[in-house]
């Protein structure tokens, strides 16, 4: 559980574990550096917003975290175990997830179809030729979920009729699917209108209270609706962490951001 | 589940049809329409589902049908082991199985648009090999006398049994491929067809999914070469050769990938013209070899006109008359 | 090269065994035990040349194909059409004019024309549709056939070569020693067909240098490996396309010729060089003109012994080639992953 540990370091022990610690976490791509010293401590079931206009290295942070990418420098835990150079799919076996800002669903395929093969992906009888009762405990997830993202009136619609709203919820119960531990939602909001930011909100407030998440938001509006603490990124550096409502006040960060003329 | 009221009416046809055709249109149109149907069910059913393309499905209804020839009965009694049917077609389904499989995990080690390449080259490669082994394939000039098994004392090459047959067989593979499409294999297969780097990040063995879809798709095959044996009671190496297999794409093409139905619709179609487009040919003024350039140039039409073959036309035409408003809202895209 | 030894040690020394082999095969005076085992070394160096230039006819057909597809990943199944097509004129223009190498040049630029047309209403109009194009080829290819099967018959057809080209020639190699005299006999070998070997070879090494050592052959390299970069240089990229298109068509009309003089034309001949064209470059590696090269001469000399020492098998020989890359280095020999 604790290989890597470093000896007398009491946070990385395993009992206590957080969420997800990055320690100094440094990526860059040639002269570039994307992110620069990067440390963040998420509990176990919290909330937090990471703001930042683009370029600020949010997205760059994401797939450090899910293993698209390897820091350059640093290490990142896992509910105390170090994945740091761990291949993607052990993160997600682990309980690792994450939406996408493009959408990667299966176009072909009815919402529920989507939800169902999500959840069945870490479940036996994948090669089953027999259809799934509704009574299968993982078609029962499925249509879980597909109610958690307040999709069942679209049930049976394929993916490429939905509309983008709709296909960014279902992306969100693809998530949710298989029982993760932790999720990273990389700006959910984008391109959905007033009503349907509402509708996310409530099924992000929805998640059960163990279930921590980072999310990237550019609605700071939204952000700080869904989030317990707010980590405030620029140049690829952590610029501020605080309270939703500190952050909120802060002169600073208002400048910056609402500056940076991307929010 | 309510059943599309379309379904009773061309079951009810089908099944009163032997009241009214005549042995020509039961034997030849219909039983080879249901025949190439299921061959090319077995591509519709990689193709529209997994995204694979394979040429080699004629192939696969080939070994099944030689099987059938070398262990059963024929009329080259030096190779025909003889053995009863109950061994012989199971070992043949068996057989054209493993070798769907191979051919699967062949196509497979690279990606996409190689597919199409390798099982050209799988199809071609056999159809060579049937042509010069003459040990087991007799080469040439293949088996003939191959005759299906009195089973029920029934003769199964009467023209009414024979379409009884054929149209068991089409439909049991028809809502066969229906069910598993809606299974956890055919939804994994459909998810992989969709977007595979997803499916892996799901936790899917993509590789092994789409290698089983080739072995699940050997069976409508393989029945369907057993049968196209028995229809003209023999087998050489001409019947999987590489028109052949290119025929069962043109059907399955014409008929439109999207749907199990496409499939028949295709073969329907490919039977009719091949039947009576020499006519029409001839009446026009030209020889009756023509028929190839026929078929080349309607295929062409459909790949460019409409790439969703004979369904693609239907579901555009439905859009078009407002009968859908669902279907009508998603015509928006192109 | 030196990384390969490096890193390959013992598949080195393999292929150094082999070629030292193979060069004892082709030079010594075989003792008669060799005689016993393997039969005449007549033979056998018939079967080694006839695979040689086999291959050099393939690699013909193939490096166009390899081009295409390397460039703009459009799998084009009428290439054996083009072939056929290529075979075709030029028989009837040998036929009209008396000159048979006047049949080069008109199957270069008509079957290279064909080649535009096909780029210009074909794939342009279908990008990015792997599967589209490829359908669309094989309802040209089938059209084409008839269409050539209507004009020309179903006869076999030969480009009778100049009187200059044609009967062998005495080469350097020894196939025996004469029992009466104890005179060495030397190997004679079709004029016509070391001709074209060393013809192929001049094309082959054109275009390696083509690729390698011009401007142009940097582009197309470059949109081998890119192709968003290459658009993104501002080059033209469209005209680039047709270019090679017309060039690969070109080659695979200049290889019919070439199979026409010294094989046959006739229907079906189309399907066979495009399967022939789909190993080679299967086995070669996609996109690449060496491994065209290597897959070419690798499946010509094996089809020639297959078909000399194993009569039944030889087309298994050409199937197991292919198999054991595709399960052992799917790439191809040559390929890149």
């Amino acid at each position: 559980m604790t290989r890597g540990a470093m000896p007398g370091d009491r946070a990385f022990s395993a009992g206590t574990a957080n969420a997800l610690e990055l320690r100094g976490v440094t990526k860059t791509f040639g002269a570039l550096s994307a992110l620069v010293d990067v440390t963040i401590t998420i509990g176990p079931g919290e909330k937090r917003a990471v703001l930042g206009s683009n370029g600020a290295g949010k997205t760059t942070l994401f797939n450090c975290i899910t293993g698209d990418f390897l820091p350059s420098a640093g290490a990142i835990r896992f509910f105390g175990e170090d994945i740091t150079s761990a291949p993607a799919h052990e993160r997600i076996r682990r309980g690792l997830r994450r939406t996408y800002q493009i959408s990667l669903l299966f176009a072909g395929l009815s919402v529920i179809d989507n939800v169902y093969l999500a959840c069945k992906g870490v479940a036996r009888g994948r090669f089953s030729l027999l259809r799934p009762s509704r009574r299968e405990a993982v078609m029962e997830s499925a249509e879980e979920l597909v109610r958690t993202v307040r999709l069942e009136d679209s049930r049976d619609v394929k993916v490429s009729d939905l509309s983008y709203g709709q296909q960014r919820q279902l992306e969100i119960a693809m998530a949710l699917s298989g029982a993760p531990r932790f999720i990273l939602f990389d700006e959910p909001a984008a391109g959905l209108s007033p009503g349907e930011r509402q509708d996310l909100v409530g099924i992000l407030k929805g998640l059960p209270s163990h279930m921590g998440y980072i999310i990237i938001e550019h609605d700071m509006d939204v952000a700080l609706q869904v989030s317990e603490s707010v980590t405030m990124m620029h140049n690829g550096r952590i610029f501020k962490e605080g309270k939703p409502a500190e952050i909120e006040d802060d002169e600073e960060v208002q400048e910056l951001y609402l500056g940076g003329g991307n929010a | 589940m309510r059943v599309n009221p379309a379904y009773w009416v061309a079951g009810a046809v089908l099944l009163i049809l032997p009241a009214f055709a005549s042995d020509f249109v039961l034997y030849q149109l219909f039983g080879w329409t249901f025949i190439l149907g299921m061959i090319a069910l077995s591509l519709m059913f990689l193709a529209g589902y997994g995204g694979m393309v394979s040429l080699a499905q004629m192939t696969v209804a080939g070994v099944a049908g030689y099987m059938v020839a070398i262990f059963g009965e024929s009329a080259i009694t030096d190779i025909s082991q003889g053995w009863p049917w109950y061994v012989s077609i199971p070992l043949a389904l068996l057989i054209a199985a493993l070798f769907a499989t191979a051919t699967g995990w062949l196509a497979d080690r690279t990606e996409g648009i190689y597919t199409i390449m390798i099982t050209l080259a799988i199809a071609a490669a056999f159809f060579y090999f049937f042509n010069q082994n003459y040990v087991i394939f007799n080469g040439f000039s293949g088996f003939n006398g191959v005759l299906p098994p009195e089973l029920f004392g029934v003769n199964w090459r009467d023209p009414i049994a024979f379409y009884y047959l054929t149209l068991f067989w089409a439909a049991a593979w028809y809502f066969g491929a229906i069910y598993v499409s809606r299974s956890p294999f055919g939804l994994a297969l459909q998810g992989i067809r969709d977007n595979p780097r997803r499916m892996a990040a799901l936790g899917y063995h993509v590789t092994a999914h789409k290698v089983a879809a080739y072995a699940v798709a050997a069976f409508p095959a393989a029945v369907g070469g057993i049968l196209l044996t028995w229809q003209s009671a023999q087998i050489s190496p001409g019947t999987a050769g590489i028109g052949p297999a290119i025929d069962i794409l043109i059907v399955a093409v014409i008929g439109g990938i999207g749907h199990p139905v496409g499939a028949f619709i295709g073969a329907f179609i490919y039977v009719i013209l091949k039947t009576f487009a020499i006519d029409l040919i001839v009446f026009v003024g030209l020889g009756s070899e023509r028929f190839r350039l026929l078929i080349g140039l309607g295929f062409l039409a459909v790949v460019f006109w409409s790439p969703d073959g004979v369904l693609g036309l239907w579901e555009k035409l439905k859009r078009s008359r407002g009968l859908n408003p669902l279907l009508r809202k998603a015509g928006r895209r192109p | 090269m030196r990384r390969f030894a490096e890193n390959h040690p013992w598949w080195l020394a393999a292929i150094a065994t082999a070629a030292a082999i193979l060069l004892y095969l082709i030079f010594a005076i075989w003792p008669d035990w060799l005689v016993q085992m393997l039969g005449k070394k007549k033979v056998f160096l018939n079967a080694l040349f006839n695979g040689i230039t086999l291959g050099a006819l393939y690699f013909l057909v193939a490096s166009g194909f390899t081009l295409i597809f390397g460039l703009m990943r459009n799998v084009n199944l009428a290439h054996g059409s083009l072939y056929l097509l290529g075979a075709y004129i030029g028989y009837s223009v040998a036929g009209w004019t008396g000159y048979w190498l006047l049949a080069f040049p008109a199957a270069f630029l008509i079957v290279g024309l064909f080649g535009i047309v096909l780029q210009v209403f074909v794939f342009r109009r279908m990008e990015r549709q792997d599967l589209r194009q490829t359908l669309v080829t094989i309802g040209i290819s089938i059209v084409l056939a008839d269409i050539m099967l209507w004009v020309f018959g179903g006869d076999f057809l030969n480009i009778i070569p100049p009187t200059w080209l044609s009967g062998p020639m005495e080469t350097i190699l020894v196939t025996g020693v004469k029992r009466s005299s104890g005179d060495l006999i030397y190997l004679k070998y079709p004029l016509i067909r070391i001709v074209i070997f060393l013809a192929s070879v001049a094309i082959g090494v054109a275009m390696w240098t083509l690729l390698n050592r011009t401007r142009i052959g940097m582009l197309i390299r470059a949109g081998v490996d890119d192709r968003e970069m290459l658009s993104a240089t501002g080059v033209r990229i469209q005209l680039v396309f047709a270019g090679v298109f017309a060039f690969g068509a070109g080659l695979a009309g200049i290889a019919g010729v070439v199979g026409g003089t010294f094989q046959s034309i006739a229907p079906g001949e189309d399907v066979r060089f495009l399967l022939a064209s789909l190993v080679v470059v299967i086995v070669g590696g996609m996109g690449s003109i060496t491994g065209a090269a290597l897959g070419a001469v690798l499946i010509g000399i094996s089809e020639q012994f297959g078909s000399v020492y194993f009569p039944t098998y030889s087309v298994v020989v050409t199937f197991m080639i292919m198999v054991l890359v595709l399960a052992f280095r799917p790439q191809g020999l040559l390929g890149r992953s």
